[in-house]
């Protein structure tokens, strides 16, 4: 319904290019916001603003970890309070320390005062309000990677309860630790900032504006980051960790960034809130400060930049302006009726019991939130779903360069064992793939195959044995280093990235092979520009290796794609990060003969050129036209390794694959053709 | 008092909190043992649960520490609150369960999750706007009988808190061990899917989980009455986060877990506080909680669960 009024009332600006649209609504939104003190000159309803502005900061803040990352926080206050009470204790009269000559130089450059209260001299902090902001930023991070770092291996719902212990504990030390934040009854005569000498006093429009350039400034550095390797790699990560790090990802690092910086956003929020406010007390950081974020968040869109910021200002002005008046009109209508209680119903105390059911229609009815992060692409249009099919295969791959030859062994498997409690998964297991080769495992369901994998990938521990990848001991790494060593995998129950899009999946298997950081995602540095044109060159030509199969439908949510895309989707991803060796679990699996048959085609060709393949597989006839080499599994022991067609004939292996009945009918069958060969 | 003397007075009162918290321990553990879902609802279906028990208490009559009852007459009032409280929270959990959470189950990600945090609020401020912020004077008809263990002193109201606790856990244990849909109700814990196929009705077993999650919820909401004689609209949200420790600490999912668990918490909360402050208390249960989540997130009892990959 939002889409289509939007489109309706785009309509009369349909001859305005989308980019310059967007342009001059900023212009637009921007002039409005910058006016509104002007035109409305009332310092109350400026206030209003102004505080919804905050919640709009530390919305976009509580975004990142959560809508972005995925990390569901519940105790973001506590980085608010850190920040408001690094400011507060650096600029109200609280904490003097005794005045000593070393203090000198600070109070030459204005961050301290020598004072006399009638005793020794102190010192008195005056830390500037502009120089506050980054370093309350800069703080808070800090506290973000601390309280970060213990929790971020625990699962989602975990990390959630810790931390909203973190968000308990903030306060209660506030509260506790007297001396320096003045307990319960909270710091005052916190000092407002100064411009040119001048403080901001008591009037609401000078925060008013300096929200508007912080709010400007967050919205930027999200939309920069959202844009980037480190906003695909977040939006990975929230999607499905695993194959995150299976795909170059270091998932430690990056959520500790996200938290890092949405704690960073909080921290500068919490300095213009209390410049603001001028007084902080515990119980501005509670629970349900920190609830209410959430639902901004939730409200306006979990991971939409301006969902949120909307969401904040909806939610905030609906509390400081618009339940007055609905109080109002209720209790007139309550008059009218004659009801008694109607007429004393008072909507303002209700917020939080609003704030509530807002968290359970959205989450019942709407869970996108009211501006969905998730752009739609449109749907092809007929003509492009019935296009011929144009296959890959040679023709896709011309873009493709080779790969260096290399001899020897690429891949070297020795004795590996794994083990899930008592059920051992892979019993010693030995497996060599010379560099340039194809070579298949196949075995029975349940033999081991995927634990291979997982073990080769980093996924799984093994409990003994070594795996050497050119050279390099692989056991003991993370995924995301196995897969920078050149080891790229696809998963045999497909694990794309749901809600990206066919091009964001294939991306983030560049993401080890790029190397732009925050600061250069959200400057945009020419480095960061090339290197992300050259990603996007190049994902495109690994796209196209499949003829117009993906290419049209680049720009849509995997999702909605067939299941036989979803497959070669993976496989692109795989493809992208440029792997020396490619490892495919049961790649052909659900695909008709005829796509079989292409895919298998195009792995043949992709081994042409240069590029190392270890394949899982069911289908027999793929094996045997693909592999050098096929290496059976049973219950996790090696049981044979030799040419397709020696293999199919080996006795051990038609026992484990289709008991003792079957293969001697098949023994049969071989005689007999034996013997008509003779005759 | 000596010093041991002033140490059994904690281990006394952590008991009685530990019982408390062991019974709402029991609602997280049960919900997520099934669902993998932290019910944050839970935390305020508690504190309705001691509204509940206020009024129903005051329907018999009964207000503040002025009537004391005893004999039969404390025992059918006893029983007629636990009943009444634990059925109307039960009910709650169920509804909650029933109407929104069903919907969400096959939602992934953090909806159902958010979603009881939101209920929770909706708890938490309905009570807030019916009832109003003032601390409510418990009505508490237990005799005041105390005995005096050296300078300790141990309540007959602590020994009835006890029973009381013991009786429903004792009953928890029995109906998951040995009754039908208690079975059903662990089978499905481990593997919801083979249970389902197994011909489980997963669905019910769900709204039995929250109904005797809810349940106990409701006792211990009543019984932190008895205790503390006061009750309010904000003892939900500590009561409910340390109880949620508890359940993390004997290993969450753990029905014997989660009474230990409880218990433990109780001690630690009192103890703890002698030594460095009941200010900080909760510092000290936070730090357990991270602990055991990060060096043994399988808790006292539980098992590391297999990775449902
Ligand atoms: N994470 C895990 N935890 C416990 N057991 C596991 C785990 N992963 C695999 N297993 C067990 O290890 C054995 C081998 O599983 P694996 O997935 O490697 O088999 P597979 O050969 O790939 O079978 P399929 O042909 O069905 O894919 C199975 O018995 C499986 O149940
Ligand atoms: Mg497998």
């Amino acid at each position: 319904m939002l889409q289509s009024a939007a489109s309706l009332l785009g309509r009369p600006f349909a001859g305005i290019p989308a980019d310059r649209r967007k342009g001059i609504g900023l212009i637009v939104l921007a002039a409005v916001m910058l006016l509104f003190p002007v035109f409305h000159n009332n310092d109350a309803d400026i206030d209003s603003m102004a505080n919804a502005m905050s919640y709009a900061m530390l919305a976009l803040g509580l975004n990142i970890v959560v809508g972005f990352a995925g990390l569901l926080d519940l105790g973001y206050a506590a980085f608010f309070a850190i920040g408001a009470y690094f400011y507060g204790v650096f600029t109200s009269f609280q904490v003097m320390p005794l005045w000593h000559s070393y203090w000198a130089p600070l109070a030459a450059i204005g961050l301290v005062q020598k004072m006399n209260q009638g005793g020794p001299d102190l010192v008195h902090f005056t830390l500037s309000f502009w120089l506050a902001l980054p370093l309350s930023a800069l703080v808070a991070a800090f506290f973000g990677v601390l309280f970060g770092a213990p929790t971020l291996r625990l699962r989602g719902d975990y990390l959630a309860i810790v931390t909203l212990g973190f968000g308990e504990i903030v306060p209660i030390v506030a509260r506790n630790v007297d001396s320096v934040t003045n307990g319960a009854a909270g710091l005052n005569g916190i000092q407002a900032p100064m411009i040119y000498g001048h403080s901001f006093g008591v009037s609401a429009t000078p925060y008013y504006y300096v929200g508007i350039a912080m709010i400007a400034l967050l919205i930027f550095i999200s939309v920069r980051l959202r844009d980037s390797r480190i906003g695909r790699a977040w939006m990975a990560i929230r999607e499905d960790e695993i194959a995150a790090s299976a795909m170059g990802i270091n998932l430690v690092r990056l959520k500790l960034l996200a938290f890092a910086i949405g704690a960073a956003f909080a921290g500068m929020t919490g300095v213009f809130f209390v410049a603001k406010l001028q007084t902080a007390t515990p119980e501005m950081f509670g629970f349900p400060v920190s609830t209410m974020i959430l639902v901004m968040v939730v409200f306006g869109g979990m991971g939409s930049v301006w969902g949120v910021v909307v969401g904040a200002f909806i939610l905030q002005l609906l509390q400081s302006w618009f339940l007055q008046d609905l109080t109002q009109w209720v209790n007139a209508f309550g008059a009218l009726i004659g009801v008694h209680w109607v007429q004393k119903v008072d909507l303002v105390q209700s917020i939080e019991l609003i704030f509530g059911i807002i968290l359970v229609v959205m989450m019942l009815f709407r869970r996108d939130g009211i501006i969905p992060a998730a752009r739609k692409a449109p749907d092809l249009d007929f003509r492009a779903q019935h296009a011929e099919v144009k296959r890959g295969g040679f023709v896709g791959l011309d873009r493709i360069p080779r790969w260096e030859k290399r001899s020897g062994n690429a891949l070297e498997v020795r004795g590996v064992e794994v083990r899930f409690g008592g059920l051992i998964a892979l019993n010693k297991v030995d497996i060599t793939v010379p560099a340039g080769g194809v070579v298949a495992v196949i075995g029975p369901n349940g033999s081991g195959k995927s634990t291979l994998f997982n073990v080769i990938t980093g996924l799984v521990p093994a409990s003994a044995g070594s795996i050497k990848f050119e050279g390099a001991e692989l056991i003991g790494l993370a995924p995301h280093d196995i897969l920078r060593k050149g080891v790229a995998r696809t998963f045999q129950n497909i694990r794309l990235f749901p809600n990206l899009t066919v091009l964001e999946n294939v991306l983030v298997g560049q993401h080890a092979r790029l190397r732009s950081g925050p600061f250069s995602s959200v400057l945009r540095l020419p480095r960061t520009r090339v290197e992300e044109k050259r990603a996007r060159d190049w994902v495109l030509d690994v796209i196209a290796m499949f003829g117009n199969r993906l290419t049209p439908r680049a720009a849509q949510t995997v999702t909605g794609l067939s299941y036989a895309n979803r497959r070669r989707v993976e496989i692109a991803r795989a493809l992208a990060s440029r792997p020396h060796i490619l490892l495919l679990d049961e790649p052909t699996a659900g695909m008709n003969p005829a796509e079989t048959l292409e895919l298998a085609e195009q792995i043949k060709s992709l081994h042409e050129l240069g590029l190392t393949i270890l394949l899982i597989e069911h289908k027999l006839d793929v094996v045997t036209t693909l592999a050098d080499t096929v290496i059976v599994l049973d219950h996790g022991d090696k049981i044979a390794e030799g040419k397709p067609e020696e293999v199919r004939r080996n006795e051990e292996v038609l026992t484990a694959y289709l008991g003792r009945a079957a293969k001697e009918a098949v023994m049969a069958e071989a005689q007999q053709a034996g013997a008509e060969n003779v005759a | 008092m000596t010093v041991f003397d002033v140490y059994l007075q904690q281990v006394i009162n952590g008991l009685n909190l530990g019982a408390m918290y062991a019974l709402l321990a029991l609602g997280f553990t049960l919900v997520y043992g099934i669902l993998e879902l932290i019910n944050f609802s839970h935390f305020n279906v508690f504190m309705v649960g001691s509204f509940v028990a206020l009024y129903t208490l005051e329907a018999f009559g009964l207000s503040g520490q002025t009537v004391i009852l005893a004999g039969l007459p404390l025992v059918g009032v006893l029983l007629v609150t636990f009943a009444v409280t634990m059925t109307v929270t039960g009910t709650i959990g169920v509804g909650i369960e029933r109407f929104l959470l069903r919907r969400l189950r096959a939602v992934k990600g953090p909806a159902a999750m958010i979603t009881t945090i939101g209920v929770s609020y909706i708890l938490f401020n309905i009570v807030l706007l019916t009832v109003g912020a003032d601390t409510h004077n418990f009505a508490n008809p237990l005799p005041t009988v105390t005995w005096a263990i050296g300078g300790a002193s141990l309540r007959l109201r602590d020994v009835l808190i006890w029973i009381v606790s013991a009786v429903l856990m004792i009953a928890l244990t029995y109906f998951v061990q040995y009754t039908k849909i208690g079975k059903a109700m662990r089978a499905t814990a481990q593997d919801p899917e083979a249970a389902r196929m197994m011909g489980v009705e997963v669905d019910r077993v769900i709204m039995t989980a929250f109904f005797l999650g809810s349940a106990l919820a409701g006792a211990g909401g009543l019984i932190f009455g008895l205790y503390y004689n006061f009750t309010s609209f904000l003892i939900g949200f500590t009561a409910g986060l340390r109880a949620f420790t508890a359940a993390v600490l004997g290993g969450i999912g753990n029905v014997p877990g989660a009474m230990l668990g409880g218990l433990l918490i109780g001690l630690v909360e009192t103890i703890g506080s002698q030594i460095i402050g009941a200010s900080w208390a909760d510092v000290i249960i936070f730090a357990i909680l991270v602990l055991v989540l990060v060096f043994r997130p399988a808790g006292l009892l539980g098992r590391i669960a297999p990775n449902k990959s």
